[in-house]
């Protein structure tokens, strides 16, 4: 498989959040606003990235038995790293995204292309393959955080559309949030299989 | 390069080997970012205090912590406090400033948790000239609360808990800029009862 | 093959009954609610219940034929006028018109359609509407107009309900709160703010009397909720006098709209008598918990709302007996 094709496989074909159904806790938790989705999602991306570089660079020498344990904490380490360059350099997204940025570490994406893919690919694939599906999930999390912002509060990334007064609140609580990952779904799929 | 064995010892060899080279990094990464995090809190802070007391530049004179946790920046355009209460979704920080009479200048949620679009919005919502505002208000006159508890201020839309926590953090504040200012404890200290843990709602 | 369905020779007796049938029956035991509605709140009830069928119908007609793309139009059953007519009663009747649209759309479309139709949705669709524009408007949706004014509609002046009172009473933990409800004659017929078609229970009870007249169903689920609430809040009433008496808890709010006509739904009910029975129970149950210690005031749609939910399970554990099973 070329490179490109790992790469359209995570934005796409295999789209972590419409097609695998993976990190539904992010996706639900931080799309309460276009910024909030964008910048978990490439969040995420970079240790996707990451991860899956460095896993798949040092994946002979770990023993299968204990493969697990040692991507977590190749994960974690990530990620903590991540949060602290975060709020020394960023800090608006590291307080917009709060809790969620120590939660990538459980992300099931993260850990998932690890095992399906950096442990049986080299180096460079397992690069365009963390960018791929980290792009994919951001996209996918930057158009459901847009849907619940212009739908709950009449705005698209700050940008005013319609006043505040007529947004339907309930898209920016958690039940939004299910509601509207739903309908995308739905329309997502339509749009795949015609 | 062949995969190593699941033996015993290749596996403890490796897992110690990766933890302790990500302890190592995490270690250096702490040691760069560290002071950086801090010199932004430090100049949140100062920017907080200017803000709060509407002015463009002043100097801090003196600054206390008190028994209740509460912090006091005391400077040459008034009082600027640092407090925290529990919101709806975790601790609130509030810093408020209050002129010589008590009267608040200003105010700025430092940290907080709550809820997007709904209680995060005590930010805006009680500046000058927003919905609840709060400037110019006295506490030490009148106990602010919600106009739902009989008070004057209006609540955030659909988050009274917040609203309630955030007016008691400014009542809070207040106690705290008396009692050093007379230098003793004479105002009553008021129980404060928890807040039930469901965001919410409005007057049905 | 023993489960093979014998049909026998005509003629077959028919019972009659049919979804339309049902509906329509359903809709004529609410005509006195609405009657009252229109007695006490004037155009505001007449605009906000006619906007709110009319979108349901609409909605429904729209999404049979353009997105689900199906031959027949299920608008003649009644459901949607059913689902159009309790979100109404479910208002207050000074609503804005695009809000009300909104919920109809949320009614029918996320309610519904979406589910696929009537007989498919796992929650009454109308208190999906409800619960949407509670969530979403809670300003609009909690300003209740003083009734008496027959010719006002969004400019109506508003007042706070029985049920606000009473949650505040309980809040404080001040008893004398109490003393500013109106008396139970008058929210017995219907002289309080509230929702559209909450007002008044007499109404309500003539309406439910019909129902079971008419067979359309049975008293179980009305009355466990009922009587559950009544005994619950009694007790409550008795050990803290700031907890309102418990005539208040049956005569107030949403109770009695939602025990005769919202969770008595066909579709989101369990099946058997012991079920409704169970189903009923937990309504009550948790009606008096969040009217005493939920941060909203009206705690009867959230009710309903959560055991709709159970009604599956519900149906897994208390089977409706079955005829014609080989005895073991």
């Amino acid at each position: 498989m070329s490179n490109f094709k790992v790469f359209m496989n995570g934005l796409v074909k295999e789209n972590p959040t419409f097609v695998l159904l993976l990190g539904m806790c992010p996706t639900l938790g931080t799309t309460s606003s276009a910024f909030n989705g964008m910048s978990m999602g490439l969040a995420t991306t970079a240790v996707l990235v990451f991860s899956n570089i460095i896993i798949s660079l040092i994946k002979n020498v770990i023993p299968d038995m204990v493969r697990i344990p040692s991507f977590i904490v190749v994960i974690a380490s990530l990620v903590t790293i991540l949060q602290m360059v975060l709020q020394a350099y960023v800090p608006t997204v590291y307080e917009s995204l709060g809790l969620f940025i120590p939660l990538i570490v459980v992300n099931c994406i993260i850990l998932g292309r690890a095992e399906a893919f950096a442990a049986k690919n080299s180096a460079v694939s397992s690069l365009f393959d963390g960018l791929g599906m980290g792009l994919g999930f951001t996209w996918a999390l930057t158009l459901l955080g847009a849907t619940r912002e212009f739908l709950g509060t009449g705005k698209i990334f700050d940008f005013t559309i319609f006043p505040e007064e007529y947004g339907m609140l309930l898209f920016v609580l958690a039940p939004g949030a299910f509601i509207a990952l739903g309908y995308l779904l739905a329309i997502v799929n339509k749009i795949r299989k015609a | 390069m062949k995969k190593l064995k699941s033996t015993l010892p290749n596996m403890a060899i490796v897992l110690t080997l990766i933890s302790v080279l990500a302890g190592g990094i995490l270690a250096y990464v702490n040691s760069v970012t560290k002071g950086p995090i801090a010199q932004l809190k430090e100049k949140n802070l100062a920017d907080g205090i200017k803000a709060v007391l509407n002015a463009q530049d002043l100097k801090v004179q003196d600054s206390k912590t008190l028994d209740a946790g509460d912090v006091l920046y005391i400077t040459d355009k008034g009082t600027a406090v640092k407090t925290i209460t529990n919101g709806f979704g975790g601790a609130l920080t509030v810093l408020v400033g209050f002129d010589n009479d008590g009267n608040i200048q200003g105010y700025q949620v430092l940290e907080h948790a709550e809820t997007p679009g709904l209680g995060a919005k005590a930010g805006d919502w009680f500046q000058k000239d927003a919905k609840g505002d709060i400037i110019g208000k006295n506490p030490g006159e009148k106990e602010l609360t919600v106009s739902k508890d009989g008070g004057d201020v209006d609540a955030i839309t659909a988050s009274t808990i917040t609203s309630r926590a955030f007016l008691l953090a400014i009542n809070n504040a207040y106690k705290s800029f008396k009692n050093a200012e007379v230098a003793a404890p004479a105002i009553e200290e008021k129980t404060v009862s928890a807040e039930p843990a469901t965001e919410e709602t409005t007057n049905e | 093959m023993a489960n093979k369905l014998i049909v026998s020779l005509s003629p077959h007796v028919h019972s009659g009954d049919s979804v339309q049938k049902n509906m329509y029956g359903v809709i004529i035991a609410l005509i006195p609610a609405l009657l009252v509605s229109l007695f006490v709140f004037g155009l505001g009830a007449a605009i906000v219940t006619i906007t709110s069928i009319a979108a349901c119908v609409l909605f429904e007609w729209a999404i049979t034929k353009y997105i689900l793309n199906r031959e027949k139009c299920t608008i003649t059953d009644g459901s949607a006028i059913l689902t159009g007519l309790l979100l109404a009663f479910n208002l207050p009747s000074n609503l804005p018109l695009w809000i009300i649209i909104i919920g109809a759309l949320v009614a029918i479309g996320v309610g519904k359609m979406t589910f696929g139709g009537l007989g498919c949705n796992p929650f009454n669709p109308a208190l999906v509407g409800r619960i949407f524009l509670l969530i979403s408007f809670p300003v609009q949706m909690t300003t209740w107009p003083t009734p008496g004014q027959l010719t006002s509609y969004t400019d109506a002046e508003t007042m706070a309900t029985p049920l606000s009172i009473m949650s505040r009473a309980i809040k404080d933990g001040n008893a004398e709160i109490l003393n500013e409800l109106p008396d139970s004659l008058s929210l017995f017929l219907g002289q309080s703010a509230g929702s559209l078609g909450e007002v008044s229970a007499l109404a309500l009870l003539l309406g439910f009397a019909w129902l079971l007249y008419k067979r359309i169903i049975t008293w179980h689920i009305p009355v466990s909720i009922l009587v559950t609430v009544f005994v619950l809040s009694g007790l409550m009433h008795w050990t803290n006098p700031a907890f309102a008496s418990p005539e208040y808890h049956l005569l107030t709010g949403g109770l009695m709209l939602g025990a005769i006509f919202m969770a008595t739904d066909y579709v989101t009910s369990p099946m058997s008598h012991t079920g409704q029975l169970v189903y009923g129970i937990s309504i009550g149950v948790l009606t008096v918990i969040i009217r005493a210690f939920g941060a909203y005031p009206e705690g009867m749609s959230f009710a309903i709302f959560i055991m709709n939910a159970f009604v599956p399970l519900i149906n897994n554990y208390f089977k409706p007996k079955r005829f014609g099973e080989v005895a073991k």
